[in-house]
């Protein structure tokens, strides 16, 4: 076997191994259009040798002709897998230039089928022999063809288009990238072709075709870049999941569960610290629908929301939830998360995270429970103030049945009784027996331990209830109750139990402090007004002592009074109640007497 | 004499009703005012009665009420009523002189009981007040050294000593005595004593 054979031989194959590796590549990503663009010039290549081979062997004019023809297939088709690996490899390049060149590339491969005896030749002479690896080969000679031009203006434009992807790449920092893919490419394309441009115009002396020992050395060139892409693609694997690793210490650390969902393949990954707070097994594959279950019934709903809402629009989301794990315990956590979207803008992946809040979220709820136990024992202690006028007037309907009934037993007595008036005596009980239960209605409403009820307040109503309450007692203190309350007030918002027992407990101060007054009228005013567009102010004014000026900074801290009976935690209390409702409430003295004032949010 | 009559005095108009019912269904005069105002304007005085009244009403109170009463010429006795009777009214109510403090819910029993003791009193007093104004008449008809003659007599001093201390006549002084003693209808010094003492009067010994 000669050399030239053995050498030729060996290109085609190597080059044939290469494109075998690469173009699985391809097939396993389709992504990896380089790895494509690789293997199809590595083929051509193999090709090109092939028809090479059979040109320097040829013995006949014919025969070399045929082979020249055919070569241009393969060598099209290489141009147009460099193009395109240039293209895609550097990211770079006009795009239309390459579409041009490889337009005229196509005019020309037709033009070689289609005029003189190929695209080189009109026709073809003679072969000439010339010595090349210690053997003669064959080397065409002819009358050139001038379609040959066109081809020529494809090459300087692939030129172009190579120069410009790699100028584009190098300044986006690709530089080896550049230099290799670029430099080699126009290396190629000058030495390869231009030699055989130059030879075929007769510029040069003829010399043997060695198109693929050129095609070689950039193939040689890609295959390096691209496998150094490989191991840079292997070396972020191993950062990436180093960056893993820390990722999940630091979740860990924070006992933060994380899931990813593939939303295409419909697979979801759970961290183990994810299945922890959802109550699932380590090794339990678990799904979307799976995770949802285990929200609180109540909480459901919004969970889905959440992430559909997401998957449609902001692609971000977040939100408190409950859970209920298998053994029926609650757990509270917060869920933070994001959906991926796909260049079409479709949903592609979502990733969420979620935190156990259930003893912050337990805190919370003990301190309202606290606060609301608070305001219990102040309303207990606000209604053991005003006891007395409680009883009094209760026992009123009651004495009033009692009467009424012992009454109607003597008129009974009588041997023909009047039935006209004992059927007004039943009907008197029946409307005092109601007097009654409605008074104890009052108190239960006033004494109930209930959840927060938060609603749209008349002021004029809330007040008109507690009018009745106190107004015994006022009586009997010689206190002028009064109050003066716009018609066109607007309604606020709150919880009716709590604004009364702070309206009763400001009240009873300020009837408490006209003890002793006997110099002026003895009055207490609440007025209402409103107080810019959000807020409505009701104040509690009475023409007592005033507050001490050595007491003013503490009259609001618990546990402190000037009163010989007081807890000392009226104030306090309807303060921390007033605040709860977003309102402020303060003290003032005034010419006479002292004022205090609270806010309340207007109902929206 | 004139039949007694039980004044009941309430703000509360179904309790005022009621109470009056059953004060008439147990055979008591009985009159209802809504405010002690409008009790102080209809108030005669000379009737024998006596007052039930609410401890706590808007304006004038019982216990206005109760040291308005005082201050009339013929108090009738004051029993109070109250929904729930706690310590400093009861305490302020008795040290004004009420009769009684009953809470608006007391067993009848207790009611009745106290309405007619209060009542009894009533009638008492008004015999006692009588008396005393009989007693009172008659001694006015006593002249200013007739008043002079008692006032020693009263001291059991004699006839020979009572003309000395005057500087009048013993016969005189005798003549004096018969007087009072007609004038007072007693006979004897002894009943001419107890009388002055009953009749309470300003006798400067």
């Amino acid at each position: 076997m000669s050399w030239v054979t053995v050498v030729w031989s060996m290109i085609a194959a190597a080059c044939l191994t290469l494109a075998a590796l690469h173009f699985p590549v391809w097939l396993r990503n389709h992504d990896a259009r380089a790895s494509l663009a690789f293997s199809i010039a590595a083929a051509c290549t193999a090709a090109i040798a092939y028809f090479e081979l059979r040109m320097l062997q040829s013995q006949t004019t014919a025969e070399f002709a045929a082979n020249l023809k055919w070569v241009q297939v393969p060598m099209d088709l290489l141009l147009l897998a460099l193009a395109a690996f240039a293209y895609h490899h550097l990211d770079a390049g006009w795009r239309r230039v390459a579409i041009v060149a490889i337009g005229l590339r196509l005019i020309s491969l037709i033009l070689d089928f289609t005029t003189g005896v190929n695209l080189n030749y009109l026709e073809l002479t003679d072969l000439v022999k010339i010595p090349l690896l210690g053997e003669s080969v064959s080397v065409g000679r002819g009358v050139p063809n001038p379609w040959m031009a066109i081809g020529q203006v494809s090459v300087v434009l692939l030129c172009v288009f190579f120069a410009h992807a790699s100028w584009m790449a190098w300044r986006r920092g690709r530089r080896a990238a550049a230099v290799v893919v670029g430099g080699s490419f126009i290396l190629f394309i000058l030495a390869g072709v231009g030699q055989a441009m130059l030879a075929h115009w007769g510029l040069v002396p003829p010399a043997p075709s060695a198109l693929s020992l050129f095609a070689l050395g950039v193939v040689a060139v890609m295959g390096y870049s691209l496998s150094a892409e490989l191991l840079r693609a292997k070396q972020l694997v191993a950062e990436l999941s180093e960056r893993e690793r820390e990722a999940d210490l630091a979740a860990e650390a924070a006992s933060l569960g994380i899931w990813t969902r593939d939303i295409v393949g419909d697979r979801l990954m759970a961290s183990r610290k994810l299945r922890d707070l959802f109550g699932f097994d380590v090794a339990q594959p678990v799904t979307i629908e799976q995770m949802v279950q285990r929200v609180h019934v109540d909480d459901r709903e919004k969970f889905r929301e959440r992430l559909s809402q997401a998957a449609r629009r902001r692609g971000e989301y977040q939100g408190e939830f409950r859970l209920v794990l298998p053994d029926g315990q609650l757990r509270w956590i917060t869920a933070i998360g994001r959906v991926d979207f796909d260049a079409k803008g479709k949903p592609v992946r979502s990733r969420g995270a979620c935190i156990d809040i259930t003893s912050s979220k337990r805190a919370e709820q003990e301190m309202l429970r606290l606060r609301q136990d608070l305001a219990h024992v102040g309303r207990v202690s606000v209604m053991g103030q005003i006891s007395s006028a409680l009883a009094h007037e209760i026992n009123q309907p009651l004495g009033a049945i009692l009467r009424n009934a012992e009454a109607a037993a003597l008129f009974m007595q009588h041997e023909s009784p009047d039935l006209h008036e004992i059927s007004a005596i039943l009907e008197d009980i029946r409307k005092d027996d109601q007097r009654a239960s409605a008074v104890i209605d009052r108190i239960r409403a006033l004494l109930r331990h209930e959840e927060v009820a938060m609603t749209t307040l008349n002021v004029r109503e809330v007040l008109g209830d507690v009018a009745t309450l106190l107004r015994p007692d006022a009586t009997a203190r010689h206190v002028a109750l009064e109050f003066g309350i716009p018609a066109d007030l607007p309604g606020v918002h709150g919880d009716q139990v709590q604004i009364q027992q702070v309206l009763l407990n400001l009240i009873l101060n300020g009837m408490d402090s006209l003890e002793g007054v006997r110099d002026r009228p003895r009055s207490v005013v609440v007025t209402a007004r409103r107080d810019g567009p959000v807020s409505v102010e009701i104040s509690v004014s009475d023409s007592g002592c005033g507050i001490d000026d050595a007491h003013f900074d503490r009259i609001f801290d618990p546990f402190f009074t000037t009163k010989v009976k007081g807890i000392g935690m009226g104030l306090s209390i309807s303060r921390g109640l007033i605040q709860a409702h977003g309102g402020r409430l303060w003290a003032e003295n005034t010419a006479i007497g002292a004022t205090f004032r609270f806010t309340l949010p207007i109902a929206s | 004499m004139a039949e007694s009559t039980v004044h009941v005095v309430d703000d509360d108009e179904s309790f005022l009703i009621a109470m009056a019912r059953f004060l008439r269904a147990s055979g008591l005069r009985t009159r209802t005012y809504s405010s002690a105002r409008e009790f102080l304007a209809e108030q005669r005085g000379d009737e024998p009665g006596c007052v039930i009244l609410d401890l706590r009403m808007p304006d004038v109170g019982g216990l206005d009420l109760q040291s308005a009463l005082s201050q009339t010429g013929c108090p009738l006795p004051v029993l109070f009523l109250t929904g729930h009777a706690d310590t400093t009214s009861t305490v302020r109510a008795m040290r004004g002189g009420a009769e009684d403090f009953l809470e608006k819910t007391a067993a009848k029993e207790v009611l009745v009981e106290a309405v007619k003791r209060a009542l009894v009193r009533d009638q008492q007093q008004r015999e006692e007040r009588s008396h005393r104004d009989e007693l009172l008449a008659r001694f006015a008809a006593i002249s200013a050294r007739e008043r002079e003659v008692l006032g020693h007599v009263l001291r059991g001093r004699l006839n020979k000593q009572i003309a000395g201390d005057l500087g009048i006549h013993e016969r005189t002084v005798k003549v004096h005595r018969k007087s009072i003693m007609t004038k007072l209808s007693v006979r004897s010094v002894a009943a001419l004593a107890q009388l002055s003492q009953e009749a309470g009067l300003p006798v400067h010994f």
